[in-house]
């Protein structure tokens, strides 16, 4: 059988930027109940379920980092550009050859801005990670921006209550944006992870994106969010 | 966006043709006013971000969406305005939208639409005090509020049925998914039960405390046009087509069919009568009695069809862009074809030298 190759990526090159409002050809399930995630995981079981999504993993920097320190755990990356997601495909097509690990990890090419509650059921996630994303500068592109308060309800949405939010960015405007959406939206409040978080721990040196920061000798800021009950609804029920 | 609307609160129907809205009783049309006229600019109108300008009025002023309470009347029109009117239909309020508004809902407390851009707003009745209420990343094609006031529900291009908690919209109770194609109607038949038809050309009924479709129906003829609902009988229109279903229970089934001669524009019911618009256009009012209409009419009154601007929707149907990646897979498998092959003869030309040094310690 041949052997699969660990992918260069000077063979994936693609650019950055990808509108995620415009309708590519993208492979989504109707609906989460019709999801086949075994497509995906050669060992997933009927009764598992994908725990950990990381929005626009690029080239899976986090995923192969969580993957061993989660063993039990399965999580999945979205990726909207074709070459990139294909190629973090052959990466933990490669790796699962190599090593007993990384069966828990794949990458699906999708929008996430449009279709996560087509994958996900309504509190599914106990973790989401949301590094490095595309700062859109112009103020016409805002809308592209994967924090927005739209957004945030489908986030709030399939994640469970008491799960997390992981966030970096090197560019100080975006995470600033990140922290003051997360804060004002009510489903989130700001989290203090304790030293045993071991997620928290690797958002920085994990990715390609986060490597060339630490390279070039910049910062990067981090700032997580926990997924709360709705005060409203808690206030409504005490009254 | 449906421009005949029944209003249960006066057994008439309302219809808005270019910036007119007529009411109709019996057979009778009457004008009622003249709609969509921008407001004045006052200080009142906060823009949405510090640094933007406040929407202003644009494009031809004509009727897009009517929504009724017992005290008022909201119009949208395809112009921005949002606009509220007394039952006597003197204007009591207006303002401008930051997008064209798609569906309108009315109660004595608040005034909710939903725009183009796919977002949510609420005002309260003086159409003040706008809040964001939630938003699709695509156009929300229709909304209802329910009338117990706790949920939000919003259809969109993307196949998505969202029920959103109201007022705290940003909490999701659930989605309905099922349709291929956007969902261009939805109708709350009861509390738990809700009708939808999409691009599709399915008509689905759900059971809202599942979230599970009970009954999926085919068009009979194409694109769907619009639904009604006057119980317990649910009239779906195609082009050419206005079938009648009777609801028992949780399930439909078909009690009678009309063909019509001209393409239909929109439908509305009540218990005893059916609006019908078309493309000619013409106006036609049925009587509607165990679930079949007859006795077709024509509208008296002062009413000029001629007026009718047909609503723009965006693209609804997605053009989906491929970007020649099928290129790209066939690059990609011809470069590990051509790294295979070279493996294979290098593997095969080591071989052969392992024999040929065999053969020359051995001779």
């Amino acid at each position: 059988m041949t052997k699969v190759k660990y992918p260069q990526k000077r063979n994936y090159r693609q650019r950055a930027h990808s509108n995620p409002l415009s309708d590519h050809s993208f492979d989504y399930p109707v609906s989460p109940d019709v999801m086949d995630w075994t497509k995906l995981y050669p060992r997933f079981k009927p009764e598992n379920e994908v725990k950990f999504c990381d929005i626009g993993c690029g080239y899976g920097g986090l995923l192969v980092t969580l993957s061993p320190m989660f063993p039990e755990t399965y999580m999945v990356g979205f990726e909207i550009r074709v070459k990139v997601s294909d190629y973090v495909n052959d990466r933990f097509l490669a790796l699962r050859q190599d090593n007993e690990v990384y069966h828990n990890a794949g990458v699906i090419r999708t929008n996430a801005m449009k279709y996560l509650p087509n994958f996900f059921r309504k509190g599914q996630l106990e973790k989401m990670f949301i590094l490095y994303p595309d700062p859109h500068f112009k103020k016409c592109k805002h809308k592209w921006r994967i924090v927005s308060e739209g957004l945030l309800a489908e986030y709030a949405y399939v994640l469970k209550v008491g799960g997390l939010v992981y966030t970096v960015s090197d560019v100080k405007e975006v995470h600033d944006w990140m922290v003051e959406h997360f804060t004002n939206f009510p489903l989130f409040e700001r989290y203090d992870p304790p030293a045993e978080d071991k997620a928290a721990q690797v958002l920085i040196g994990s990715t390609e994106e986060g490597k060339k920061v630490l390279r070039n000798k910049g910062q990067s800021w981090t700032a997580i969010f926990k997924r709360i009950e709705d005060p409203y609804l808690v206030n409504c029920a005490g009254t | 966006m449906s421009v005949l609307h029944y209003d249960k609160h006066t057994n008439s129907f309302l219809l808005g043709v270019g910036a007119n809205l007529y009411q109709l009783s019996e057979n009778r049309a009457k004008l009622l006013v003249k709609c969509g006229e921008a407001p004045e600019t006052t200080e009142k109108e906060e823009p949405i971000k510090e640094g933007e300008k406040a929407p202003r009025a644009e494009g031809p002023a004509y009727i897009t969406g009517v929504a009724t309470c017992e005290g008022r009347v909201a119009v949208i029109s395809n112009n921005k305005v949002v606009e509220t009117f007394d039952r006597d239909f003197q204007r009591v309020a207006s303002t401008v939208a930051i997008k064209r508004a798609t569906s309108v809902q009315i109660t004595d407390k608040t005034v909710v639409i939903s725009d183009k851009a796919g977002d949510a707003y609420s005002y309260s009745t003086a159409l003040t005090d706008r809040k964001y209420l939630l938003g699709h990343v695509s156009v929300v094609m229709d909304m209802i509020l329910t009338p117990d006031l706790n949920f939000l529900i919003t259809c969109d291009r993307d196949e998505k049925i969202r029920i959103s908690h109201f007022p705290n919209c940003y909490n999701i109770h659930s989605y309905l998914l099922g349709h291929q194609e956007y969902v261009l109607k939805i109708l709350l038949l009861s509390p738990n039960l809700l009708l939808s038809v999409g691009g599709d050309q399915k008509l689905i009924l759900w059971d809202l405390s599942t979230s599970q479709p009970v009954q999926t129906l085919p068009s009979p003829q194409e694109d769907y046009i619009t639904i009604s609902y006057s119980p317990p009988y649910i009239l779906a229109c195609n082009s050419r087509h206005v079938t009648v279903y009777k609801l028992t229970d949780t399930t439909l089934t078909q009690t009678s069919q009309l063909v019509t001669d001209h393409d239909i524009i929109d439908v509305a019911s009540s218990d005893s009568r059916v609006a019908l618009l078309t493309r000619e256009p013409k106006l036609e009012i049925y009587q509607f009695s165990e679930g079949v209409m007859s006795g077709k009419c024509e509208v008296e009154g002062e009413i000029d069809l001629s007026q009718f601007k047909d609503s723009v929707l965006p693209e609804k149907k997605k053009v989906v862009r491929t970007a020649g990646f099928a290129e790209y897979f066939e690059r990609k498998r011809k470069r590990i074809e051509e790294e295979n092959l070279k493996e294979e003869s290098k593997q095969a030309h080591i071989n052969l030298q392992e024999k040929s040094k065999e053969t020359h310690l051995k001779g």
